[in-house]
């Protein structure tokens, strides 16, 4: 389809003087040209913009535009940062988008009991420099933590390097305060480990903002480890560094982080930060171990090792906090550096088993060549979790196109090695169509049924995760417009 | 309407059995041994997922509650009546598939954790969760109760472990959640949703999780106080000061019934390469002082063994707390009974070895209360049958999230059959 139809408003007046009254004249943005910022989060190939932003500072707030949706029985979408990859806050059939950004304060934080309680819209980098002073860290850790929210982590129970060792968002969230669709508030979990009753904290995790509004949650806080060994190991090829990075977890222990970027990926960064990652390598490896200082040097030096023995042709340790830092800054804005290639790219999110590393990355250099797109690899190679990236140029609708189709063959090719569609960006309105490659009809079915439970009308984010029995093309394809 | 739970006599048994050998085939109906008795009427044994939702199918038109059995340990504690079929996966007890090198295990749900750990021992990789007696922890029970032990502290428990699972639910159908890759988002977690669901939103018959090292070495330290401040004191200063494998605290009885004295205990228990382990193993001296006991190699690992297979009072009144980990040492003192606590977690087991006819509720309102105040909750695990009925097994959570499980086991078993009545607020 090329031209989305026409649209008719579904916000008035009335509902926008009824807002208004709860979250404040400033609060409410109905203005088209304010509201272009909002068309699209990280997974730009989609864009639409919705009909009003609504910005609410509390829960009441919160409940009280939920509540004035549902009597008019409008869909809404929640935005955090709109940092998300996967179209999660892409407006579809939502003309509301209420987004978070205002609730961002920390409520409370009790070093004893290792929690700390915040509002949803607390950026999740704010949450490890409130408590890095008295030793302690948030361990989910993705690459936008400077930006992302932890609204916006609940959603898509997202990732990071360091979740190898501690867990995605999952495991560190004990308690949340959610807005169902029809404004009620509930409580569910707590400070405690143990819950009552089902693990509703659990369900709404990763549930990418179709069950509600999240607007307090309750995460864990770990012990900052004592000390770190972080390696960079230079390779020939990506089928060594792959090899490497089975063995090195084979060997019995499991690193704070081990990741991966290929040629493309190196050439970007040190054209955009020269942190003096070695130009000729086909592939460099971070290997960060963390724990007492007592072990951590016989740990490095076994993976050294390892590195070496599976055809490393350089690796050296991060002599300092600063060079350890530098490498890090690195790697999370690889994906910044990538602009610099290309107008355009797209990031994916596929996952195969581990051991299966090098025939994927053998796979998506046989889809590059394929599309003619050129193709990096920045990712967690010690949980299996790719990230391909796809360089295209927007202005060329056909390349767009070729972007798509590269992007949905490297996840299938995943799911034919029992991986997974994503590991930590979330189905959104991207994967959605990919969903029954992966899940049978009664395991969809069985996914909705639990979505319901919180959402019977299917108002919040509505047209996500899960296609509609024979209509994934209708949902998709008017919203896939190709940017001009 | 409810299905008929009302106790069936010998001949109506019977018949039951003989309806599934006709649906299922010759011996595919038994009668329940103990403890299975308390908790159903009927053994079934299943062979495969297609005779598992054959007899769902049935028991939907049929209106006959059924419930996964397990070791049948879990259930013919919380039950006050007995369903209709108990559903035994002794027949489906495959490792479906064990990568090492992906550090992922998928089984049905009748395998053992003893007989995971074995295969898994081979790699040195464990499935790091520690119930009780794992050769009599099924998979199924190990999700369906959401059974952990001491390492919950370093390894976290089923939620956190857990990657992949199926059911047989409403309909007969099978829904399977996640897959068998350690990360993975794609869908809702119908994991989260099915672990510590006592079985009431339908039957899990695989589960997928990840497995892990097995730390180079593990060591334990053992000290006894005189005092239980002492002994909390000196838990939270080794929880401060190192990342404890596991840390208990277990009040005198317990403490007796080890082998210690009459005396509160702490059991730490840490790992790691050898320069790790001489680090730590002076803090904790630094910390318990130079009286505790080291024990290392295999003799560390028995004594976790027995820590691990404690079991609690036959008769007694027993009960889980889990509150802010900093209150766990108020609240195991003012039960005043005696207790097995996880420090750090916040997570202690408490009971009474005898409860007076009449006092067990007031007891459990007691010990609810008090957990409550802590931030968290109470879960009665066991206690006399003439006592059951009078007790709520499960805490309640606030009004809200109840009416949304409510929604959700509606949902889920429409008829409501599976496990029905036993669970947080009589679901």
């Amino acid at each position: 389809m090329s031209a989305t139809p026409a649209k008719e408003k579904r916000t008035g007046r009335t509902l926008v003087e009824e807002l208004a009254a709860i979250v404040g004249e400033d609060g409410v943005v109905s203005r088209p040209t304010e509201l272009k910022v909002y068309e699209c989060d990280g997974w730009t190939v989609e864009k639409s913009a919705p009909e009003l932003l609504v910005l609410p500072r509390n829960t009441k707030q919160v409940s009280g535009v939920l509540k004035a949706l549902h009597r008019r029985a409008i869909p809404f979408v929640a935005r955090g940062a709109g940092t998300g990859l996967s179209g999660g806050a892409l407006p579809i059939g939502a003309p509301v988008m209420v987004c978070t950004s205002r609730m961002n304060r920390i409520l409370a934080i009790d070093l004893a009991n290792r929690r700390i309680e915040v509002q949803s819209g607390v950026v999740n980098l704010n949450v490890t420099s409130a408590v890095r002073s008295r030793g302690f860290f948030y361990a989910p850790d993705p690459s936008s933590q400077a930006a992302c929210t932890i609204g916006g982590n609940i959603a898509e129970n997202s990732g990071g390097p360091h979740t190898l060792k501690y867990g995605v968002t999952t495991n560190h969230v004990l308690g949340l305060e959610l807005v169902l669709p029809d404004g009620e508030v509930v409580e569910l979990g707590g400070a405690a480990e143990e819950r009552c009753g089902y693990d509703l904290v659990g369900a709404v995790v990763g549930s990418e903002g179709t069950v509600g509004i999240v607007t307090r949650a309750t995460l864990r806080l770990l012990r900052e480890p004592e000390s770190r060994r972080t390696i960079l190991a230079a390779f020939p090829d990506v089928d060594s560094a792959t090899r490497t990075v089975s063995a090195i977890i084979a060997s019995g222990v499991i690193p704070g982080a081990i990741e991966l970027m290929d040629r493309l990926i190196i050439r970007a960064v040190e054209e955009a930060f020269h942190v003096g990652l070695p130009a000729d390598a086909g592939a460099v490896l971070i290997v960060e171990f963390d724990g007492y200082a007592a072990g951590l040097d016989e740990r490095a030096s076994a993976a050294v090792e390892i590195a070496r023995r599976y055809g490393a042709t350089d690796s050296r340790l991060a002599r300092s906090e600063a060079e350890r830092a530098l490498l890090w800054k690195a790697r999370k804005r690889a994906f910044g550096a990538v602009g610099r290639l290309a107008p355009n790219y797209a990031t994916h999110d596929g996952v195969v088993p581990r051991t299966h590393l090098p025939q994927i990355l053998r796979e998506i250099s046989a889809i590059s060549e394929r599309y003619g797109l050129a193709i990096g690899n920045v990712f967690h190679a010690g949980d299996g979790n790719i990230h391909p990236i796809i360089l295209y140029d927007e202005r060329h609708p056909e390349q767009v196109r070729r972007a798509i189709d590269a992007g949905r063959d490297i996840l299938r090719a995943c799911l034919a090695m029992g991986g997974s569609l994503t590991g930590e960006h979330g189905i959104g309105a991207e994967k959605m169509g990919e969903m029954p490659l992966m899940f049978s009809p009664d395991d969809l079915l069985a996914m909705a049924a639990l979505r319901r439970v919180f959402d019977p009308g299917e108002r919040a984010n509505p047209n996500k995760i899960i296609p509609r029995p024979g209509a994934c093309v209708e949902v998709a394809a008017p919203h896939r417009q190709v940017p001009v | 309407m409810t299905p008929t739970e009302a106790t069936r006599t010998r001949p109506e048994r019977e018949e039951l059995g003989q309806q599934i050998q006709r649906l299922l085939g010759a011996g595919r109906a038994r009668e329940p041994i103990a403890p299975e008795a308390a908790a159903c009427e009927v053994v079934v044994e299943p062979e495969s997922i297609d005779e598992i939702r054959e007899l769902v199918r049935k028991c939907e038109t049929d209106r006959l509650t059924v419930a996964p059995l397990g070791s049948a340990r879990t259930l013919s504690e919380i039950r006050t009546s007995r369903v209709a079929f108990g559903v035994s996966l002794a027949r489906m007890r495959r490792v479906i598939a064990y990568e090492p090198g992906d550090m992922t295990i998928v089984a049905e749900a009748g395998v053992t954790l003893g007989e995971l750990n074995r295969l898994c021992f081979e790699h040195r990789q464990r499935l790091p969760v520690d119930p009780r007696e794992p050769d009599r922890t099924t998979v199924g029970a190990m999700v369906g109760a959401s059974h952990a032990g001491p390492t919950r502290l370093s390894e976290g428990t089923v939620r956190d472990l857990l990657i992949g699972v199926g059911f047989i639910g409403h309909g007969g159908r099978l829904a399977r959640g996640g897959g068998r890759v350690v990360k993975n988002v794609a869908g809702y977690d119908l994991m989260k949703v099915m672990t510590g669901s006592f079985g009431t939103l339908g039957i899990v018959v695989e589960a997928a999780f990840k497995v892990r090292p097995i730390p180079e070495n593990y060591s334990l330290a053992v000290r006894r106080f005189r005092r239980d401040t002492e002994a909390f004191e000196a838990a939270a200063t080794l929880n401060e000061a190192l990342a404890m494998v596991h840390l208990e605290v277990l009040s005198p009885g317990p403490s007796a019934a080890l082998g210690y004295d009459y005396d509160w205990v702490v059991m730490a228990g840490f790992a790691g390469n050898r320069a790790e382990l001489d680090y730590q193993r002076a803090k904790i001296v630094e910390v318990l002082g130079s009286e505790a006991d080291m024990l290392e190699g295999a003799c560390a690992e028995s004594s976790f063994a027995s820590l691990r297979d404690m079991d609690f009072p036959a008769d007694g009144l027993v009960a889980q707390i889990a509150v802010k980990p900093a209150e766990l040492a108020r609240c195991a003192r003012e039960c005043s009974g005696e207790y097995r606590a996880h420090a750090g977690s916040g997570v202690a087991q408490v009971w009474f070895e005898e409860i007076g006819e009449g006092t067990a509720e007031q007891t459990v309102t007691r010990w609810r209360e008090m957990a409550r105040r802590a931030g968290g909750s109470l879960r009665v695990l066991r206690a006399p049958e003439t006592m059951r009925a009078e007790i709520e097994f499960f805490d309640r959570p606030s009004d809200g999230a109840f009416s949304l499980m409510k929604r959700l086991k509606q949902t889920f078993d429409p008829a409501n059959i599976f496990n029905p009545g036993c669970f947080v607020g009589g679901l």
